[in-house]
């Protein structure tokens, strides 16, 4: 089944053009991973999911579970499944991560018509989910991301995506600032959370580390705003042994090498 | 974000009420005008005054527009005596009848809490709150309804002593003018939080003057939105050595409303190894609203800590993006992060049912305002 189709995706920020025609379709049960240089658009695409303010689309589609993506509001888009994991994510001074974390969960689930968690069993979940990420439970009560190392940070963004157990993850380089212990242990939260047949995951990585653990289904190289080409867990081998450079001249046109 | 527009409201009224000229510096951002108005009030109805009583042993006081309601006040240690007047501009109207908590050596009162109400007009009351060496006392005060409210506090504290003061204004209308004056002998604290979360103007003026190794808190947090104008302006005085003091403002503006924080803290000549701490910070929600900050430091002594931040700014968009982006609606993301700005300064009442009453004020002015 198909859960994610984005079509002639044109999106520009403070007037200028990031996306240019970027089509796309992910179907359920599928990790992709999308590839490709610095400044290609591969965050903004991200962010254009999410519904970002200031990040606006000009022309084209994305259907996610068979609705308009972009009639939603960026926490509606979160309550219909979607989990955007960033490549920086923000300190918020004053915020617990436990407050915040019951907040957007209980948001999401108040959305669906379920019952909110309890303190009590919000707590009990949230720790659960940090031991799993061999994430200090002590971290769930300071301020959200506030003085926390890279990794820390990237781990916590696991954290979250594990409670919030989302149908659809975007996970904008996940693996910078890890360690090798952590790559592992967040490689495996990703299949362990992500990997179901009705959950899919867009994975934006620049390396072929983090997908010796998540084995994609096809991977993209975005280069230029547009999808220049796809193929399978082996395009994404070719591209860390010869660079973006050997892809053919409509890639290096866009990469401008 | 400038204030030309309301400068010239209602040139006349002020001088009809025998008000301060916002012409003078100290003066200059205080809503004359509003509390002229609040004056000329027509009478409303009297709010219920029960919900604000917390929950806490000891004396409960309410008056109604100034005057005792003796049926439904408990004095325990108060007492009602007559103040002569003070030279403020505006405290020296409220004399007369008030009332005093005086506390003798060593002794211990349980909390003080003073309900005012307001039904429209305008209403003065003076108070002291006198404690003797090492006696400590607990008051909080609460403002509702609508009119001017004017009062005139004096607080003197011995060796030792400790007072912590926590002042919500909640008035729906009108404005509220308090003048504080605290002295602080040898070892002595005062923590004085003030919390503006009504739709009232208000002002709030004070003045600390810490003596030897003396600690003093003042602080608190304005809440605006609408056309409200809310401000505090005072000042900290280190008369002698080894003080300590610190002034946490925050301010939050809506709409067209304008928010003023002037903190000044003073360092006598022979005052040496004070230490004083300044933070004033305002947010706005809107562009529209103003935020003024004035901070100032006038240190005379050579060997002193005084460190002091001001900074205006608005929430942060990366912030809230990221909290929608967990499923969190917009308003609900602002009013959370808007709570964060302000708990600092409201995290410093130490007792937990008075901190989480005003907590939920905040919380409920937000709710309105996002
Ligand atoms: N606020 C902005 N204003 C103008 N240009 C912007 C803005 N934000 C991003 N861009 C530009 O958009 C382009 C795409 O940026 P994006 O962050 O999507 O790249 P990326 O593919 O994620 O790169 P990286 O691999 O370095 O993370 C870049 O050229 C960037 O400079
Ligand atoms: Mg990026």
């Amino acid at each position: 089944m198909t859960m994610l189709v984005i079509e002639n995706l044109h999106a520009e920020i403070d007037g200028k053009p990031i996306l240019k025609g970027l089509s796309l379709e992910v179907n359920a049960g599928e990790i992709h991973a999308i590839m490709g240089p610095n400044g290609a658009g591969k965050s903004t695409l991200g962010y254009v999911l999410g519904g970002r303010p200031g990040y606006e689309v000009t022309d084209g589609s994305i259907t996610f579970d068979g609705q308009d993506l972009l009639e939603l509001e960026p926490h509606e888009r979160a309550a219909a499944g979607l989990f955007l994991g960033f490549q920086y994510p923000v300190e918020i001074p004053g915020v617990s991560n436990v407050q915040f974390l019951r907040e957007a969960l209980n948001a999401q689930r108040g959305s669906r018509d379920e019952k909110p968690l309890s303190g009590g069993e919000f707590l009990k979940l949230a720790r659960e989910e940090a031991k799993k990420l061999d994430m200090d439970a002590e971290m769930l009560k300071r301020p959200v991301n506030v003085g926390f190392s890279g990794g820390e940070k990237k781990r916590n963004e696991m954290v979250q995506m594990g409670i919030v157990d989302p149908k659809f993850a975007i996970l904008d380089e996940t693996d910078s600032g890890l360690d090798i212990d952590a790559l592992r242990i967040v490689g495996d939260g990703i299949n362990r959370i992500m990997r179901k047949p009705d959950k899919a995951v867009l994975l934006i990585t620049h390396y072929q580390r983090l997908l010796d653990y998540v084995q994609p289904d096809r991977v993209h190289v975005l280069a230029d705003g547009r999808i220049v080409r796809s193929g399978g867990p082996e395009l994404a081998l070719e591209l860390e042994r010869e660079g973006y450079g050997a892809l053919g001249a409509g890639v290096e046109a866009a990469v401008g090498a | 974000m400038a204030l030309s527009a309301q400068a010239w409201r209602r040139p006349s009224v002020p001088e009809l009420l025998d008000l301060p000229s916002t012409r003078a510096e100290a003066w200059r951002w205080a809503d004359m005008g509003a509390l002229s108005a609040a004056a000329a009030l027509a009478p409303i109805a009297r709010a219920e005054h029960e919900e604000h009583f917390l929950d806490l042993p000891g004396a409960r006081l309410l008056f109604v527009n100034g005057v005792l309601d003796e049926v439904h006040s408990v004095l325990d240690r108060v007492t009602l005596i007559e103040h002569v007047a003070g030279d403020h501009a505006l405290g020296r109207h409220a004399q007369g009848t008030g009332w005093s908590l005086r506390l003798d050596t060593d002794a211990a009162a349980d909390p003080v809490q003073v309900v005012h109400v307001a039904t429209g007009g305008e209403n003065h009351l003076p108070a002291e709150i006198v404690l003797a060496d090492d006696a400590v006392a607990t008051v909080v005060e609460t403002f509702v309804g609508a009119g001017w409210s004017n009062r005139a506090t004096r607080i003197a504290l011995g060796r030792s002593a400790r007072l912590q003061r926590s002042v919500r204004l909640l008035q729906a209308g009108g404005f509220v003018s308090l003048r504080e004056e605290a002295e602080l002998g040898s070892g002595a604290s005062l923590v004085s939080v003030f919390l503006g979360a009504g739709q009232a103007g208000s002002r709030i003026d004070g003045q600390v003057v810490v003596g030897e190794g003396g600690y003093a808190e003042m602080g608190g947090a304005l809440l605006t939105a609408g056309q409200q104008r809310q401000e505090c302006a005072v000042r900290v005085r280190h008369a002698e050595p080894n003080g300590q003091s610190h002034q946490l403002w925050r301010a939050v503006a809506a709409d067209t409303s304008v928010a003023s924080l002037a903190a000044a803290v003073e360092v006598a000549r022979h005052a040496q190894k004070t230490d004083g701490e300044q933070s004033l910070r305002g947010l706005l929600l809107q562009r529209t609203a103003t935020v003024n900050l004035k901070p100032e430091l006038e240190i005379f002594a050579d060997d002193v800590k005084c460190a002091h931040g001001a900074t205006v700014g608005e929430l942060d968009t990366r912030a809230l993006f990221y909290m929608q982006s967990r499923g969190i609606p917009k308003p609900r993301a602002q009013a959370i992060l808007t709570r964060a700005f302000v708990a600092d300064a409201l995290d410093r009442i130490a007792s937990e049912p008075v901190r989480e009453a005003f907590a939920a004020d905040a919380d409920a002015w937000l709710d309105g305002a996002l």
